[in-house]
């Protein structure tokens, strides 16, 4: 396979994973934070967090009988009157699943620790914004979102520094001749590169590298940014 | 600025569903005490028949020790806390049920409060942005706030650069820029050291003078409930223990607990004391030593029907003079204070307390371990009853 499209099979599919998945946790543990029943946000914390143990291998699975030929969208299409679709045979529906599954499994694990953050938030300054007369909304645009400010700086950095580094073992549980000329990564590439077939690691190893590359140079951009924008950065 | 009205207030934790039926199937007691706080089957108490008048540009003071409910308080009338019965006036107008924004009253917090992310100036301008003020008003108090507390070249600058007592007075603009009614402080002086402390103290007393309005400040410092108040609450275990102005509740203490609160150091007690009555002259046995009481005293006590029982005797340290005609105790500790001397003694297995001034005074003779001889002036003694109530 060509480099270039290697490459924008990859960033398409970390640029956009990144841009849904990132806001998700934070936006979830606002809404969390701000719920009057203690109760509840307890409750919903831990079934947000339950899908992040189920592994790969089951994920891809559950997708498969959601999403199969057979699975239960199609079914229900069908009881309509509408036509099969063979998901993973289609090249357009490889990134919405890969990255709606993705965020579904992950984000309620990423809000812990903007979870954390929140529960070390001055109770006085919620106090205070009350007194002056700060809606619900207003409070968490004033307070809260403020005071995890230099947390959610710290993880974007990471995630930019990490944003080339997506697995293989989802994109090739998911890969089918349909979608190949999507779901074929840097890293599945590398994989079968290296490690099937008649095995061609030095190559392997080379891209592998690049690939490193290309991510700590997004990490010192990032971080360089943050710090010249923001007062928080990671070095 | 208003007048506030307290009618019988009170508040209770509730108990959880979960303690509740816990309590059930133990079969619990209604009522008991635990440490300093009353859990009923209600719940936990915190503040109980609390009946205040608080007049119009009146500094109020509630004073107390730790959970005795005077944060409490100040934040049922704040709005931060509901009121469990009992009602609140705020001029004429029953505020109850008012969210706390509607109630036109500021307070400044003991933790600040300030949003870090935020110029002095914003902050400042916070509330009143909220209240979509037009700019140039806004402008216009902000710095005539600033101005007041001396905070003008700060304006730019966020919290994080400022010291301790500089955003206290950052905080105490956010809540004037608002003119309120109503100003209260909860311990707002506690963060910071003693001697910006005495600063700040004297700082709020100017403000007073400069911003018309009613304040009610919590603290447990007495020395900033003495010299702030107009009036002093004395706080214990949820109740009122005693209203009134800074002298009469240290010269007139209704009780044991204020008698012993206030004052630094605290008030001498000798207990068991017994006072006999003798043709309408009272006098009172302490270590020994019978004290004929003064005629003042004997009329007050003679009005109320005393009878012959046995008391605590109550005097203040300051009260006490070296007297060499009087009692002898030894010298457990000499604190130098400067213009005093502060003996703690050991009379007769009794700890006692005296404040000496030492103009003129020889210190070294009243080191550890020196016999001291020491009186006080019946005049200025209180006695207690076995309720604790003062007899006087």
């Amino acid at each position: 396979m060509q480099f270039w499209p290697l490459m924008k099979n990859t960033f398409l599919l970390c640029i956009i994973g990144f841009v849904i998945g990132f806001p998700l946790p934070i936006i979830i543990s606002l809404m969390l934070n701000a719920m009057k029943s203690k109760k509840m946000s307890k409750v919903l914390q831990t079934i947000f967090n339950g899908p992040h143990f189920i592994s790969l291998v089951v994920l891809v699975g559950m997708l498969t009988l959601f999403f199969g030929r057979y699975g239960l969208v199609n079914n229900i299409a069908a009881h309509f009157g509408g036509e099969r679709v063979s998901y993973f045979l289609e090249s357009s529906a490889f990134r919405p699943l890969y990255i709606l599954s993705s965020n579904w499994q992950d984000f309620g694990w990423s809000a812990i620790i903007y979870i954390a953050a929140l529960s070390n938030v001055d109770l006085g300054q919620h106090e205070a914004a009350i007194l002056d007369g700060a809606s619900r909304f207003q409070r968490v645009i004033h307070v809260d979102l403020p005071a995890i400010m230099p947390m959610i700086s710290v993880m974007l950095i990471m995630s930019i520094g990490g944003l080339m580094g997506v697995g293989y073992e989802k994109a090739l549980l998911m890969q089918t001749d349909g979608n190949l000329g999507v779901s074929e990564l840097i890293a599945t590439y590398v994989y079968k590169q290296g490690l099937t077939g008649v095995p061609n690691q030095s190559y392997a190893t080379a891209i592998g590298l690049f690939n490193s590359v290309i991510n700590v140079v997004l990490l010192i951009i990032a971080n360089t940014t943050s710090k010249k924008f923001s007062e928080n950065s990671l070095w | 600025m208003a007048s506030l009205t307290l009618k019988d207030i009170k508040k209770v934790y509730p108990n959880s569903e979960e303690k509740k039926s816990k309590k059930k199937k133990k079969g619990d007691e209604p009522e008991k005490q635990k440490a300093n706080l009353q859990i009923t089957e209600e719940g936990v108490v915190a503040v109980q028949q609390f009946s205040l008048d608080i007049a119009d540009k009146e500094f109020i003071v509630l004073v107390g020790p730790s959970g005795c409910g005077k944060s409490t308080t100040l934040r049922m009338i704040a709005g931060l806390e509901e009121i469990s019965s009992g009602e609140l006036y705020i001029g004429d107008r029953l505020v109850n049920d008012v969210a706390p924004k509607d109630r036109d009253i500021a307070m400044v917090f003991q933790s600040y409060a300030l949003y870090p992310h935020m110029t002095v100036y914003d902050n400042m301008a916070f509330s009143l942005k909220l209240k979509k003020t037009p700019k140039a008003e806004i402008d216009k108090k902000v710095r005539e706030a600033a101005e007041i507390l001396d905070i003008t070249q700060y304006l730019d600058r966020k919290p994080k650069a400022l010291s301790g007592g500089q955003r206290q007075r950052v905080a105490i603009g956010r809540a004037i820029v608002r003119e309120p009614k109503v100003l209260l402080m909860d311990e707002p002086l506690s963060n910071l050291d003693a001697k910006l402390r005495n600063q700040m103290r004297a700082e709020i007393i100017k403000l007073r003078q400069k911003i018309n309005t009613t304040f009610i400040y919590v603290t447990h410092d007495q020395t900033e409930a003495m010299t702030l108040g107009d009036r002093i609450v004395i706080m214990r275990d949820g109740f009122i223990q005693q209203i009134g102005t800074p002298q009469e509740v240290f010269n007139h203490p209704i009780n044991l607990f204020v008698a012993g609160f206030i004052g630094t150091p605290q008030m001498n007690f000798f207990e068991n004391c017994a006072l006999t009555v003798d043709g309408g002259k009272y006098s009172v046995e302490v270590l020994g030593k019978k004290i004929a009481l003064t005629d003042g005293q004997n009329k007050a006590l003679a009005a109320k029907g005393q009878k012959a029982c046995s008391v605590t005797l109550g005097i203040r340290p300051v009260h006490m003079q070296l007297d060499e005609g009087g009692f002898t105790g030894k010298i457990d500790v000499s604190e130098m204070m400067g213009s005093e001397l502060h003996l703690h003694m050991n009379v007769q297995g009794n700890d006692v307390v005296a404040v000496i001034p030492t103009a003129g005074l020889d210190v070294s003779a009243h080191s550890i371990g020196k016999s001291v001889n020491f009186s006080f002036n019946p005049a200025l003694a209180h006695l207690f009853g076995a309720d604790g109530k003062n007899l006087l």
